[in-house]
């Protein structure tokens, strides 16, 4: 009796690790969604500042309050928020594989075949693009 | 468009895998449960429970890739499933492992010589794992905007709405853009992926939310889910290209198109140098993965003397696949020598190999692999006559009264029968003899025979 007593034990924590692996991927595919739906929005706003040759300044709306800026400005503004994103997206991507190493590790699972290797340069991917 | 063109090389694969085995199409695998057991009937398998466990156990060494640059030989009569069990060994290993099949004989060819017949299957069997990454926008396309200029020429300029299910944004377009949405005939509805590097276009398909559109629509028309999370992705696909394959892109002398034509003649020694050289060097920078994959030889003992040392010492190279070769030969002369040998191999190559051993099957077991063949080839066969099948497997071969089972169909087709009976079991074995049958008829009717008068050399006849 005590010996299914702690054999339940056993499997509820390993439950507990895999549900709590998989939810730390599942926030972070979740973040790089919201994310990229920023990096949208602040390309578009972007293109609309480029396009637009008449007005010196433009109202920016940063979070719920709108400012009127100098167009240089708010442009810079952007661009730099634009970069950051795409940073912090791409931080996301290289933790997120370690992440699902770690939930496939914890799950039994075999680690996906590949999964480590650096991609090939452009290149040499055209070099040897005839096979693919 | 790469996971298309990945699928593409799987489709090619497809074909050089069955290829080879009209005769074992039935096979799916060797049959083995998790504890490497033969399960007597599973799989198209059937009997030779020692011989698959042996390959099971090999098998599980080969994925583990541990004996790469080992051999082993399947060794017994004709028709006890030497081959059958080599084609199980390819679709367990699954698609991911080279497998190459051959037969001795393939090596002859006046175009190029053994050894390099030879060093191309060897090379064919070794896979190069690589990966290809891409930055894609993927989506659905909502609306598209183009606006040509009142001159009619000049540049266009445009707007593209695309969405996922979490967002929706607007892309302006450019000319170029422009022209290749114009060229894939792109319009609202359809997924569509944009390589961000390259900025080409592939249409995945139409949406599913649009599959009321229209009644009347092309067979073509394939319908997708609307992609999911993000739109500008990052896709990573694997592929697996054997060096073969890099070999012969890489010999200047013909281009890529020599691997489909199929006849890719020889390639040059310091070609292959040169791409170990880079290959090894991809495995440093970890971009590369090795995978030492199957080459299997069929009728092994029709390679002859030279063939044999070559694999010696092709054995030893750092790259060598597994080497799974077949042969129905007892104690025989090894080709291209006066010297008699086991299995028609030299003993030194003999050493080296693992051998499995298949028995003839028992009549319960032909039986059964009638059977499956039955299923295997959509033939309606009544019990008495799959007995009567089963005993004429028995006092012929297992091959004859295999082929009986497609004639025997034909003839219950003729007379419009449902399901083959006893009879047309008769008559066939009645139209067509058998090995012994035809060997005792020309033993009967020798002298009215042409050149019958040399049949007394009978014996020193060479069969190598």
């Amino acid at each position: 009796m005590a010996a299914v007593g702690v054999d339940m034990e056993r499997h509820l924590i390993e439950l507990g690790e895999s549900e709590m692996a998989a939810e730390d991927v599942l926030t972070d595919r979740q973040t790089i969604v919201d994310l990229d739906r920023k990096r949208n929005k602040t390309r578009e706003a972007l293109r609309s500042l480029q396009k637009d040759k008449e007005t010196e300044k433009t109202w920016l709306c940063m979070g719920n309050m709108f400012l009127k800026l100098p167009k240089p400005k708010a442009k810079e503004m952007l661009q730099k928020d634009f970069d950051q994103l795409d940073e912090e997206i791409n931080k996301l991507r290289k933790n997120l594989k370690i992440k699902v190493d770690k939930l496939r590790d914890i799950e039994q699972e075999d680690s996906l075949k590949g999964f480590h290797l650096q991609p090939l340069s452009k290149e040499e991917l055209k070099a040897i693009d005839s096979v693919l | 468009m790469a996971a298309s063109a990945a699928q593409k090389v799987q489709e090619i694969r497809e074909v050089t895998r069955i290829e080879r085995i009209g005769a074992h199409s039935h096979i799916r695998g060797l049959g083995l449960d998790d504890a490497l057991d033969a399960r007597n009937v599973s799989q198209g398998m059937v009997g030779q429970v020692t011989a698959r466990r042996a390959a099971g156990i090999i098998l599980e060494m080969i994925k583990d890739g541990k004996i790469a640059g080992r051999a082993c030989l399947i060794a017994g009569q004709p028709g006890t499933g030497k081959t059958a069990i080599a084609m199980g060994m390819a679709q367990a290993l699954g698609q991911d492992t080279p497998f190459t099949a051959m037969a001795g004989s393939e090596i002859f060819s006046l175009e190029m010589s053994k050894t390099e017949a030879l060093t191309q299957a060897f090379r064919k069997s070794i896979g190069v794992r690589i990966k290809e990454e891409t930055e894609i926008i993927e989506g659905e396309v909502v609306e598209i905007q183009i606006d040509r200029p009142a001159a009619g020429t000049g540049a266009k300029v445009g707007k593209l709405t695309l969405k996922t299910t979490e967002m929706e944004t607007i892309y302006d377009l450019g000319q170029k853009m422009i022209e290749s949405l114009t060229k894939e005939k792109v319009q609202a509805g359809d997924i569509i992926t944009i390589d961000k590097a390259t900025g080409k276009i592939t249409r995945l398909g139409r949406s599913f939310t649009r599959a009321r559109d229209y009644d009347a629509m092309g067979p073509q028309t394939k319908f997708v889910q609307c992609p999911e999370g993000e739109l500008q992705k990052r896709k990573e696909v694997v592929h697996t290209v054997s060096l073969h394959e890099i070999d012969v892109i890489n010999s200047r002398t013909q281009g890529f198109l020599a691997l489909f034509s199929g006849d890719t003649g020889e390639i040059k020694s310091e070609v292959r140098e040169q791409i170990n050289a880079k290959v090894a060097e991809w495995r440093e920078e970890g971009k590369a993965e090795i995978v030492p994959g199957v080459l299997f030889i069929d009728e092994v003992h029709m390679l002859d003397i030279e063939c044999f040392s070559y694999l010696n010492r092709a054995l030893e190279t750092d790259m060598a696949p597994v080497l799974i070769m077949a042969t129905n030969r007892g104690i025989t002369r090894i080709r291209g020598t006066n010297y008699q040998s086991p299995h028609g191999i030299p003993i030194d190559l003999l050493d080296r190999l693992l051998i499995i051993a298949t028995t003839p099957y028992e009549e319960k077991e032909v039986k059964q692999i009638l059977k499956i063949r039955c299923e295997e080839e959509d033939v309606e066969m009544s019990d008495d006559a799959l007995t009567v099948l089963t005993r004429i497997g028995m006092e012929t071969s297992l091959r004859y009264s295999i082929q009986i089972i497609t004639s025997a169909n034909l003839v219950c087709r003729k007379r419009k029968g449902a399901e083959v009976n006893v009879d047309d079991i008769k008559r066939v074995y009645a139209l067509f003899l058998d090995e012994s049958r035809s060997t005792q008829f020309l033993k009967e009717y020798q002298q009215e025979f042409m050149f019958n008068e040399l049949g007394g050399d009978k014996e020193e006849m060479d069969v190598s």
